[in-house]
């Protein structure tokens, strides 16, 4: 009885820790896709309505939801907190708590974290150069996550349940 | 028992209120300095200036001063605080609420207005384009110029600049060398012409204000942080010349008031408004009236022989000191003409 309900257990977390591998897999193209979209509209803010940083920030994150939304919102705050803090560091204080609750990877928060530096500090040309350059980079990165989730999602919510047999099968 | 009352340095006194609109704009190590310098000092502050790599400097109306991390004046430069090139970097962050790219028309110009109608100066290296400058980069210098309103300062001009026989405003140059408080006054007589002066019975008037730079009305997002009276309408951020014929085509304006005259454009359009009815009052720069006769596009206007009446300022212990009205006839006799060609 009690091998049975180890078993059972075991295939269970198996088949968890398999999903969760696999959800990541799944879910970095699409959040890759929302961050292009929300610099997308960040760009028209900047480079056709000139609106203040803080301001287009807010927009955007008013129209956008998920973690990509709390992103936004957090930057807007802290620049517009009084507190002295440039755009660089309100960008990559609200870019670390996104990135732990992601599931983007260490060259996404990369392209992320360089856009940051170069936020607000120059003319409309340059905005427009920089947002664009890492709307490219982002695609890319877009292109190899969903060849990575079509190769990789349905591999790992099997494996998770089949490791997991195969190891209740060995220790029988 | 109540806590012991602040240091005479910490006293509020509402002229050192600048401090409000400033120190937001401040990176936060300077931020904490200002407030900690004698409000004595503050009450004469006109400038902070901020240069990357050299001391903290406050302009004074006595002259600069240099201070150290406690708010201190200190002799040696040496021993003041050292402005960072992050500090100048972040100073423009804040002015420019970290979106350099919103306000690429007035770092073209050179500053930016704030809150509460202060100015900031920025210095850098500029990037041209075609030959005429695109942009500024490699921000190194900031100075904040505090913008205070000295209510009453334009009382002593009045007897010049209205006709209390006609019971009109007389078209009048206000002329001084940079500092000496020529905006101040200008702004005041604005309020005063916009209010009207009951002891003179002059009634209020409409005054369209041309504010080419921000600096008279302080505006900020259009609305006007300075008292420049009941009836003035205020065209921000507007081009001299252009502003007065839009003002007089549009607001119907019975005085028309605009800072710093100088160029061939803005004659012309000020010879527009004097021969359409509207009276004008305007400042230029110029220490003497053989100095204003040298230039030629002033020259010209004072050939026109429409301006009526002339108001030196000077300064002595403060700016704003009345050193001389003149008509044109006094004008005349004072031998400006001689230097016309």
């Amino acid at each position: 009885m009690f091998k049975l309900i180890g078993a059972a257990v075991l295939v269970a977390a198996g088949g968890a820790a398999g999903m969760l591998v696999a959800r990541d897999y799944a879910r970095r193209p699409v959040e890759i896709r929302s961050i292009i979209s929300a610099l997308q509209m960040l760009e028209t803010e900047i480079i056709y309505a000139a609106t203040p940083l803080g301001e287009a920030m807010e927009r955007v994150a008013c129209a956008t939801d998920g973690l990509v939304a709390g992103f936004f919102r957090e930057a807007s705050r802290s620049l517009s907190s009084g507190e002295g803090a440039t755009a660089g560091e309100a960008w990559e204080k609200s870019l670390a708590g996104f990135y732990r609750q992601s599931s983007l990877t260490a060259g996404d928060f990369a392209i992320l974290k360089n856009l940051g530096l170069a936020l607000g500090r120059s003319g409309r040309a340059d905005q427009e150069k920089h947002l664009k350059l890492a709307c490219e980079q982002l695609k890319r990165e877009m292109a190899g996550a969903e060849e990575a989730a079509a190769k990789n999602t349905r591999m790992w919510n099997y494996l998770g349940f089949c490791g997991a047999l195969a190891a209740v099968i060995i220790l029988y | 028992m109540a806590a012991a009352p602040p240091g005479k340095a910490y006293q509020y006194r509402p002229e050192i209120g600048f401090i409000n609109d400033v120190g937001p704009v401040l990176p936060l190590k300077i931020r904490k300095i200002i407030p900690s310098v004698h409000s004595d000092l503050l009450v004469r502050l006109e400038e902070i200036r901020l240069r990357a790599l050299r001391p903290l400097a406050l302009g004074l109306d006595t002259g600069d001063v240099f201070i150290n991390e406690a708010g201190t004046v200190v002799e040696d430069p040496e021993k003041a605080y050292l402005v960072s090139r992050d500090d100048v970097e972040r100073c423009l962050g804040l002015v420019s609420g970290s979106s350099i790219y919103a306000l690429e028309e007035e770092i073209k110009n050179g500053f930016i207005t704030i809150p509460g109608g202060h100015r900031v100066g920025i210095a850098g290296k500029t990037v041209l384009e075609s030959g005429r400058v695109r942009t500024l980069k490699y921000f190194s210098g900031v100075n904040i110029r505090i913008s205070r309103e000295v209510i009453g300062c334009a009382r002593p001009l009045l007897p010049g600049i209205i006709d209390s026989e006609g019971g009109t405003i007389r078209h009048t140059m206000i002329f001084s060398p940079p500092r000496c408080g020529k905006t101040t006054v200008l702004r005041d007589a604005v309020r005063m012409i916009s209010d009207g002066i009951p002891e003179l019975g002059l009634p209020g008037r409409a005054v369209g204000l041309v504010d080419e730079r921000s600096e008279i009305a302080g505006c900020y997002c259009g609305i006007p942080q300075r008292n420049v009276g009941l009836r003035t309408d205020v065209l921000d951020g507007c081009p001299k010349a252009e502003g007065m014929t839009m003002l007089l085509r549009s607001m119907g304006p019975s005085v028309i008031a605009t800072d710093e005259i100088g160029g061939h454009e803005d004659v012309r359009a000020l010879e527009e408004v004097l021969n359409a009815g509207v009276r004008v009052i305007f400042t230029v720069h110029g220490s003497s009236l053989e100095e204003l006769a040298a230039r030629p596009a002033l020259n010209y206007l004072f050939r026109l022989g429409v301006v009526e009446c002339f108001v030196q300022l000077g300064r002595d212990k403060r700016a704003g000191v009345v050193k001389g009205i003149f008509d044109s006839k006094k004008f005349l006799k004072a031998g400006a003409f001689q230097c016309l060609s």
